[in-house]
Parts: C-alpha cells; structure tokens; sequence
C-alpha cells in the first residue's frame, strides 16, 4: 500500500517539475507545479464533443486505458514494502495489463477515421512492440541475478551491499529510464511540444479526445511516468537506511528525474522519425548485455 | 447405449442425401448434437475416473478397434465438441445465401462431410492402433478437402484444394513411414509400438519424423505453406473448425510421441523451440503484411501453434534439465493454448464470417466502418482480438502466463545455456504478443472504425442471430477460463499428471495460488473498468455533449481515402522486416509530359517467402524440366511398346545380378 501511495504522491508534482525546469531553461519563470493537474481538473468538469465517425469504442477506450493503469501501479512495490499485489511472473501481467490499455487507445485513435490519428496509432503500436523485449530483458536479467521472480522479490533482494548490484543497478536504471521515455512518449523518441500533427506519437493519438476522456488519459499519463521511474528508484535507494530517509531520497530521486526529463528536453531535438526504431532497438541491446553482465557474475560460463 | 447411439450417428449421416434440401441441416444438426453428447460423456468420465476403454465391434486386419480415452484424449474431444457444435450452428446460418444457389447433393456432401470431419477427430484422439489412427487420419484429412472446395466453381478453391490434399498426404506419409519404423523394431504397429521404440532406440530421428508429419496439419513453419491458402478458400465455419481444432490434431499427436520420449531430449526440446519461436514470430509478421482478413487469421493459427511450439519445447527441455517445475508449466501452457486458440480462433472466423455475409468480402482495403452497423460482430471480433493478443482479462494471457513463469521460474537455477534458451523463449513470446497488439489493432480498426473505404453505397445490416450465437458461447468460455483461471490450470495438470506419472502436487497448488491471484486482478479489473465508465456516464449527463467532424488540421474536405490503410498501418513494420518477407509495390510513376494524368492503381502484395523457397523452388523445377520427359511421348505405337520391353529386361537383368 505504501508504494501506491508513494506512486500517487509523486505523480502530483511529477509533471509539473517538467514543465517548471523546462521554463527555467528557457529563461521564462514558468507556471506553478500544480498547474498540470490544475489544467486537468478543469478538462473533468468540461463538456466533450466527439466525432461523428466515432462508435462507443472511443468512449470506452479512455476509461479502460485510465482503469489499467491505475491497476498496474498496484503492482509496484516500494523496495521491500509489499505492493497489493505480488505473485509469482506479477510483472508479467503488470506489463500486459499496460497493453490492454494501450490498445484501447490505439482502437480509438483509429475510430476516428483522421489520417493524423492513424498515424499516431501505428507508431505507438510499432514503437511499443520494440520496446516491449527491454523490459522483459531487464526483468529476466534481475530475476536471474536475484533469483527470485517476482517485483517484490526481485526489488527487496537486489540489495545494494554489494558491488555486483552496483553494477545491475546502473545498467538496469538506465534501461529502466530509456523505457519510462518510449512507453510515456517523450524526447528523443517524440516531442509532444511540436504541436505538428505529422510528427507526434501519443499526443496525436488523443487529438479528438476532449473532456473527461482527455483528462483521464492525461492522469493516467502522468501516473505511468511514476510507475516506470519507482522501478528505476527500487535499484538505487540503499535498503539499509530508515524508511522515512527512504521515502525522503524516493521523493527527491522522482523530482531529479522529472528535472532530468526536463533538462533532456530543453536541449536535445527529437530523433529522425526513421531513427527511433534503431535507438528503441538499442535499449534491448543494452538489457541484453545486462543479462550477459548477470550471467559471468553468477559465474554461469 | 451411448456407443449404439455414437454409431447409430454415424450411419444415420447417410440419410443428408436422401432428404429434402431443407431438413437435410437440421439432420447435420441433431447428429452433430448425438455425436457431441455420447463423446462428451465418455470424455467427461476419462477425466474423472481416468483411461476408459470401449469396444468399437469393428475389426481391421491388425485386430478389433477399440476407442482408448485417456484424459488427454479426453481434453482434445471436449474442444472438438465445443467447436464443432458452434461450428454447426453457425452453419445454420451461414449456409443461408448458399442454399438456393447450390444443388441438393452439394449440400448434402457437405453437411456430410462436415459431419464426418468432426467424427473423424473424435476418432484420431481415441485410435491408439497405428491402421486405425492412420485410418482415422486419413478420413479427417479427405473431409477437410471437400469441405475446403465448397466453392469449386472457382479455379483458384479448386487449386487451393489440391495443394492442401498433397500436403496433408505427404504429411501422411511420414506418419505412416514413422509408425513402420517403429513397428519392424519392436513388432507392435501404433502409439505402443513407437513407445517401446523409445526405450530402446536413439529418439531424435524418429521423433522428427513425426514431428514433420503432425507438423504439416499443425503448420508449424517451415510445413505452413497449404495454411493460409486454404483458410481463406473454405467457408467460415469450415475455417473456424479447421483452424480450431483440426490444425490441433497435429499438436495431439506432437504431445502423444512428445509424452513417449527417453532420450536426447536437449537436442529436441531445442529444435521444437526454434521451430516454435520462427512460426510464431514469422507467422505474425506475414498477417501484418495481409489484407485479406481470413488470410490474417490463417497466419496468426501458425503464430499460434508457434506459442503451443514454445511450451512443448521449453517443457521437453524442462524434462531434459530434470526441472518438473519447468516440464510441467512449459506443457500445461501449450496445452491450455490448444483450448484457448479454439475458442478465440472459431471465434474471429465466424466473425470475419459475419462481415463477408454482411459485406460480401473481407478485403481490409475495402471495409471500414462497420462499428455501427454491426455492432455485435465487432464486440464479439473485439473480445478475440484482444484475447489472441494475450491480454487480460481474457483466456489467451493466461497460457503464455503459464509458459512465461515456468521459464521464469527456472532461469535463477538455469545454466549457461539454458539461460540463453530461456531468454530466446520470453523474448519470442514477448514479440509475438507485441507484433500481436500491432496486428489487431491494424485488423479490428481497418475492418470495424473511420468510415467505409469504398464508394459502394451498399446496405450493410448485423447478421442473423444464430450467426451470433456461437459467439456467446465462445466469448463464454474464453471469460470463464480468464476469471476462474485456477479451475482450467488444474485441469491440464491433471492430464499432464497422467500423461507424464509425474506427482504434481505441489506444482499444482503453486499454480493454482498464482493463477487464482491473476484472477483476481482480471475480476479487479472489470469492476474497475464499469466504475470508471459509470463515472464517465454520471459526468457526461451533467455537461454539454456535442459532435462535430473529425479533426482534419485545418483540411476539412476529406473523405474515406483519407484515413489510414491496412498497407501503411504496416509500413512502419515492413521497412524493419524487409530482407525476410517478400513484398512489392506496384506502382506506375507519372511522366513529365503528362499534364492531364489518366487514373493510375497502386497495389500492394506480400508474398511468403518460406513457402517460395522450401515448397515452390522445387514446384518450379519440376515444372520446368518434367516436359522435358514429353520427348518419350510420341505418339507411335511401337515405341510405346518398346517401353515395356525395356522394362522388363532391365528388371531381367537385376533380377539375374541379385542387385535388388
């Protein structure tokens, strides 16, 4: 329970740390940190207008896509507090039930019979299918370092003691942060500043949606962000502190992350959009040396 | 009682000729139903009480046939009932528009036909005599062909047809010459025969034997090649049953010699997860580049038997390893995969049947927009779309669950190499399900969402309820089988339990705590799901509602070629798989002197690149030079008659040297 309240906690100020830094570097003073949640409390109270082409498959994409997410953070633990749920291969589901909503959200893009949607729909399709080998990789590197499988398990043993989960947790964090920026859509893979239809990923996908539908998906977004960056968090912090420095560094590790997305975003371009399969390729590759790392360490040859 | 009534089925069948045309269904109908009750109940018992034996009273020269439900045979016969059931009522509709343009005798060789395909898999799981389930296999075989040239009047069903029933009797073939083998060694024709084979004999040979021969009716690739042409050519509710549960006998009879073998275990378990893991992901890649519905679904049966492939693999090399853990749920998730894949399968191809009743075509290019018109049909393609690709809450998640834990499960004790295999195993799992979600979002959104991609301004109407009925029942099972996984695991370990005199006690509690856990986060999920869009609606009934036109970035005379294609919905996958399909474009560039264009066609088509270099290469060479031997064929008399002098003095002249 601990970690689902950590996950909300920080999804409030997640966004907002985004925007904030990315307003500092570029020398403006920004909006306030709340105001992304600000902009979506006023999107639920707001009226929507749909399509014509559209069917209740676009009214019902929205809810499922929130619905999955929402259930998929009761996956993820917080280090050795258990999450609400921890069974054997749980990330397994946490990791399909993430695709039932993204598919949800493909199907609905696509009803709206727009070409720009289209788009967006194929590439979140193609580029998540890429994308989907590195976290299991991952997942299977530190089962197989650990020796446990499931999150819980996995994230209470990879302890920080010795310089072997040094190294795992480096390599691991880093494809962890890789994944958070494909599976949200952010730079390098896609800029959703670019306001280009033509150049989006996700944010083209809910160019009809309005309203609750918007401001659900957009919750949804944000506690996805939390989601993947609380795993990443689970390799670095130290267990043998107190819990209260834990929750403390916890807090402090998703702001630096959100400031590092932000910092990525005011100073590097968006990939080529015929580059993003190679650079999502490459993130398994990665994951794929971590196995190979897992398997001379556990002196396996 | 119930065996007089199963033959009194059978014979009664004969009776489709002779009635009028419009009982001769309703015949089909109550035999199919007889059939599906006396197997069902003898199925029924065999999973209870274990092995039953019954006397069939016929005899054939290798002795008196006896039907042997063992509870793996048991398991098999309850899906055929399921699917064949669902396929006769279907039927009832489908074969609606057919009924008035085809002759009396057509239809009755169908419904016949139909009737003995399902008897004729009752009898390939329950034949443990090799003449008999030869025998029994040949029969499924030779009903499938007619009831795949239910369209004969074409050229192309016709072809189709024909290449399916060479293929499938090659695949004969090396059964039989399998069974021989195992019979001039240890004098015991049949599943025996072969069994004793094993204790004494080095097992890959023999195994692969098999394995191609069941491989071809399952479609493993490289063997896939007759699969995705002759889904497409049969009616839906052949397809449906075809790809359902006929395709699965050839996974019956893997899992039968799979269950026998003694020795050089690593070395197959290997082969058959190779095989598996490029069936499945070449299978799924091919239905991305299709546009022609039923040819998708074709291609995702040889994913699909690529998915059963992987856990019969990883399972054998779970015995190979000694880890029963690994053995037990890498077997338990194919063989759950077989009940899944039958549901979900007939499902999606008696709805891709729906649209061609209703539409008259299953082009993608040609569809669109059908959500509205046919809204249960896309509900019921919605929930098999998403349970093919793996997804909770529904049934196909939970078999590759099975599979993704035993390997889990193993890989912090795995060794060197079976690290690497296991990783292979996840990773062709993982894209399959990725290229899956890819694929069915492509599928149900061309065919189902926007707006129609034609001019034709056709009424399009839902189909007639009792094309929709089986759906209901499918959709059923598949949620029953998601929400009470625990209850279906136990099952297939049950059968694996008598299968392999393995105790699986533990293993079996193990699974049944974590799938009741996956359970309970699909029951979460629904409920979640209705909350949320109760919420939804309660907000929605207090704010203004309006419609409008799409959102066109300004552009607002656009119509349906506007929308996304099947052919560029798969673009940005087939510039990454290039080099292994084999794809042109046809497209005629404009000239520079051409001020006034004329209209010009672009098109797209994707062809199998396995099935042009193992099947066609060969095809093509002997089409090129068997008219050669054309030379011999000149039409005087005396050189014919020299041919058979020739004959005889070369076998002569062997006979005299003792050379043969």
């Amino acid at each position: 329970m601990l970690s689902l309240v950590l996950i909300l906690l920080a999804s409030i100020y997640f966004p907002g740390v985004i925007v904030k830094v990315k307003a500092i570097f570029s020398g403006r003073k920004g909006p306030s940190i709340l105001q992304p949640w600000y902009d979506i409390f006023r999107l639920l109270k707001k009226g929507s207008v749909y399509s014509t082409s559209s069917s209740f498959i676009f009214q019902i994409g929205g809810p499922i896509y929130f619905s999955t997410v929402l259930l998929a953070a009761l996956f993820v633990p917080f280090e050795e507090a258990t999450a609400v749920f921890s069974f054997t291969g749980d990330f397994v589901l946490f990791a399909y039930l993430l695709g039932l909503g993204r598919f949800l959200l493909i199907i609905s893009a696509l009803d709206v019979s727009s070409g720009f949607e289209g788009m967006g729909a194929n590439r979140e399709a193609f580029y998540s299918m890429l994308i989907e080998p590195a976290f299991f990789l991952l997942l299977g590197a530190l089962a197989m370092f650990t020796g446990y499988n499931s999150f819980h398990e996995i994230f209470a043993n990879l302890h920080y003691d010795s310089y072997f989960s040094a190294i795992i947790a480096i390599i691991a964090g880093y494809v962890l942060a890789n994944i958070t920026l494909v599976e949200t859509s952010r730079l390098p893979v896609d800029d959703p500043l670019t306001h280009l239809e033509l150049t989006m990923v996700h944010e083209v996908m809910v160019l009809d949606h309005s309203g609750f539908d918007l401001g659900i998906i957009k919750i949804a977004n944000n506690i996805k962000f939390v989601l993947f960056s609380t795993l990443s968090a689970n390799c670095f912090i130290p267990q043998s502190l107190d819990l209260s420095v834990r929750i403390g560094i916890f807090l402090l590790m998703q702001a630096f992350f959100a400031g590092g997305i932000g910092w990525l975003e005011s100073f590097r371009s968006r990939n080529k959009m015929a580059m993003n399969a190679q650079y999502i390729l490459s993130v398994s590759a990665i994951a794929m040396i971590l196995i190979f790392v897992v398997i001379i360490i556990k002196n396996r040859i | 009682m119930t065996l007089l009534l199963f033959k009194i089925a059978l014979l009664a069948s004969f009776v489709t000729f002779a009635l009028p045309k419009k009982w001769k269904y309703w015949l089909g109908l109550v035999l199919h139903i007889s059939l599906v009750a006396t197997t069902s109940s003898w199925a029924l018992h065999a999973l209870r009480e274990g092995t039953q034996t019954i006397a069939l009273g016929v005899t054939t020269w290798s002795g008196p046939v006896q039907l042997v439900i063992d509870p793996l045979s048991a398991y098999f016969m309850l899906i055929i009932n399921l699917i064949c059931f669902c396929g006769i009522v279907y039927a009832g509709g489908y074969l609606k528009p057919y009924m008035a343009k085809k002759g009396s005798v057509f239809i009755a060789l169908h419904l016949f036909s139909f009737l003995w395909l399902h008897a004729a898999m009752l009898l390939v799981t329950s034949m443990r005599d090799g003449i008999a389930f030869l025998i029994a296999w040949e029969l499924m075989s030779l009903f499938s062909f007619i009831l795949v040239i239910f369209e004969a009047q074409k050229e192309s069903t016709l072809k189709t047809g024909i290449n399916y029933l060479l293929q499938m009797h090659l695949g004969f073939a090396l059964i039989m010459i399998g069974f021989l083998i195992a019979n001039n060694q240890t004098g015991e024709l049949g599943f025996a025969g072969v069994a004793t084979y094993f204790t004494q004999y080095q097992n890959a040979p023999l195994f692969f034997l098999f394995f191609a021969g069941f491989g071809i009716k399952a479609g493993f690739i490289p063997f896939h090649s007759w699969l995705p042409r002759a889904h497409p050519a049969a009616p839906s509710h052949v397809s449906g049953v075809m790809s359902g549960v006929m395709i699965k006998m050839g996974i019956y009879g893997i899992f039968r010699i799979a269950s026998m073998l003694q020795n050089d275990l690593m070395l197959i378990g290997i082969i058959v997860l190779a095989v598996g893991v490029v069936s499945g992901l070449l299978g799924v890649i091919m239905a991305i580049m299709q546009h022609d519905l039923k040819k998708l679904l074709a291609y995702h049966s040889i994913e699909n038997i690529g998915i059963i492939g992987i856990g019969i693999g990883v399972g054998i090399l779970g015995k190979a390893v000694g880890d029963e853990y690994l053995m037990i749920l890498g077997l338990a998730g194919a063989l759950l995969h077989n009940l899944n894949h039958a549901l979900f399968k007939s499902l999606l191809f008696f709805t891709a049947g729906n649209i061609h009743h209703a539409v008259h075509t299953v082009n993608m290019d040609n569809l669109g927009g059908l959500v509205n018109k046919m809204r249960y049909t896309s509900i019921a393609f919605l929930i098999g779309a998403l349970a093919i690709s793996g997804i909770p809450p529904f049934n196909g998640f939970i078999s590759e669950y099975l599979i993704y834990s035993g390997v889990l499960h193993h890989l912090p004790v795995a060794s060197f190499w079976m690290s690497l295999v296991g990783i292979a195993a996840v990773l062709g799992l993982v894209l399959i399900g990725g290229l899956c979600i890819y694929c069915f979002t492509k599928a149900f959104g061309m065919s189902f969402l926007g707006t129609r991609r034609s001019t034709h301004a056709d009424e399009i109407d839902e189909v007639p309820p009792v094309m929709l009925l089986p759906a209901v029942l499918i959709i059923g099972v598949i949620l029953s089988i998601g929400l009470r996984s625990s209850f279906f695991g136990a099952i297939v370990v049950n059968i694996l339990q008598d299968l392999t005199n393995i105790s699986t006690v533990g293993i079996a509690a193990e699974i049944a705590s974590s799938l009741s856990m996956v359970s309970t986060v699909n029951i979460i999920l629904i409920i979640l799901v209705g909350f949320v869009i109760g919420v939804r609606a309660w907000q929605q009934s207090k704010v203004k509602v309006e419609y409008g036109p799409t959102w066109g970035c300004g552009y607002t005379a656009g119509d349906f070629r506007h929308q996304y294609t099947p052919t560029s919905y798969a673009d940005s996958l087939r510039q990454l798989v290039d080099p292994i399909i084999d794809y042109t474009r046809h497209y005629e560039s404009f000239t520079e002197k051409e001020i006034f264009p004329p209209p010009k066609i672009f098109y797209t088509e994707s062809k199998d690149l396995v099935e042009e270099k193992t099947v066609l290469s060969w095809v093509h060479l002997l089409v090129k030079y068997l008219p050669k031997a054309g030379v011999a064929q000149s039409g005087l008399i005396n050189h014919y008659l020299i041919y058979p002098l020739v004959f005889l003095v070369i076998i002569g002249l062997l006979t005299f040297l003792k050379i043969m």
